[in-house]
């Protein structure tokens, strides 16, 4: 797993929130950096939020990754008390893994409600997460959503052919196996609490945590010995405009 | 700039937003800048350029604020995926969030261009 720095960007082996290691920066002031900063001090200047605010919602951005989600899948695995309280209030469990769902504002953000619930898989049942709506996601515990997760074309069509756009992702759900598409609501999250693989035995929470990655907790991909990072996946586009139906045409006027 | 070119659209009114491009936006798609071309040009491996984190810490202020609510924004943004499939993410979240609050009144055409002239004769100062 050597790392080198001429990697074209695509290298995540250290990169599932583990890691923050000092990379090569980037010496070029590009047009999106700065209009990303424009619109942040017009929205400031215009007094739709304070940069109190910004500081305090970058500072729990930074800090969200799947890391996480992991250390609470692993220590599930290797606590049974723990496991049983992760079903049971997965909010305190997650605060015991240093994950306090009512940061940064006191009652969260306003995109992750306080509601969490984590899907056990067993031998014979598997879940993957979607949000068919938007793009809810648990980010407290497994940081931004990825852009694939986001697309209409996965949250059009993992609900209706799971297995197929499953198998699209490199996992094949065996027949035998019933699979459970969660879709999150708007006041709903879910997190998967995949089955431990064999070949583990023996192992630290440390190590376990290394091969949960957030393709596993999202569900689209199994924890196994060796694996320690989601690779690129890609994003489809839809084959049909994105008509939201979230209110009716005629309330638009 | 590019109004004629790439992506026929041919709806101009989404449900959550005003579709039609918009001549600031345009004249800023510059594909050459994208985090995915930037960060090899310097052997630079972090998956997401720095201002990412600074662009969801606003898209969380303005809905905290009630300025502009998430589940809007991402409406919107599903809608405006045609307007800026070419560029890819995060650069077209940031256009769309741009886009959206240009639509919407949050911000004008002549209040965001002075802005983007300002930041950049104060980030190229030295």
């Amino acid at each position: 797993m050597a790392k080198t720095p001429k990697d074209g960007g695509h290298d995540h082996s250290e990169d599932h929130g583990h890691d923050h290691s000092a990379a090569p920066m980037v010496d070029e002031i590009s047009d999106f950096e700065i209009l990303e900063l424009a619109v942040r001090e017009l929205a400031i200047e215009k007094g739709l939020f304070t940069a109190e605010d910004h500081r305090a919602f970058s500072e729990w951005n930074d800090a969200r990754s799947p890391a996480a989600g992991a250390r609470m899948v692993a220590k599930a695995w290797t606590d049974p008390a723990y496991r049983a309280r992760v079903f049971a209030d997965p909010l305190a469990a997650s605060k015991e893994v240093g994950v306090d769902w009512s940061e940064p504002s006191g009652f969260g953000t306003t995109s992750d409600y306080m509601h969490l619930t984590v899907l056990e898989d067993t031998p014979t049942l598997h879940h993957v997460i979607v949000c068919t709506l938007c793009s809810c996601y648990p980010r407290p515990l497994l940081g931004h959503s990825p852009y694939w997760y986001r697309a209409p074309n996965y949250r059009r069509r993992i609900v209706r052919w799971p297995r197929e756009v499953l198998a699209e992702f490199g996992l094949i759900i065996p027949p035998e196996v019933e699979l459970r598409v969660e879709d999150s609501n708007a006041k709903s999250r879910f997190m998967v609490l995949p089955v431990r693989p064999e070949g583990t035995e023996g192992w630290t929470e440390e190590q376990l945590a290394e091969i949960v990655t957030r393709d596993c907790m999202i569900g689209i991909a199994l924890p196994k010995p060796g694996r320690t990072t989601d690779g690129p996946r890609p994003i489809h586009k839809a084959s049909r405009p994105v008509h939201s139906g979230g209110r009716p045409r005629e309330a638009a006027q | 700039m590019n109004s004629e070119s790439d992506g026929i659209q041919e709806q101009t009114e989404g449900q959550y937003v005003d579709l039609r491009r918009i001549a600031l936006l345009e004249s800023i798609r510059n594909e050459d800048q994208t985090w995915e071309k930037l960060a090899p040009r310097w052997c630079v491996t972090n998956p997401e350029p720095p201002w990412k984190v600074c662009l969801d810490a606003t898209c969380d202020c303005l809905s905290a604020g009630g300025a502009l609510d998430n589940l809007e924004r991402r409406h919107a943004e599903d809608e405006l995926e045609a307007v800026y499939s070419a560029i890819p993410n995060p650069e077209r979240q940031l256009l769309t969030l741009a886009h959206i609050m240009l639509s919407r009144g949050l911000l004008t055409e002549e209040e965001l261009a002075r802005q983007i002239s300002t930041v950049r004769a104060r980030l190229e100062a030295l």
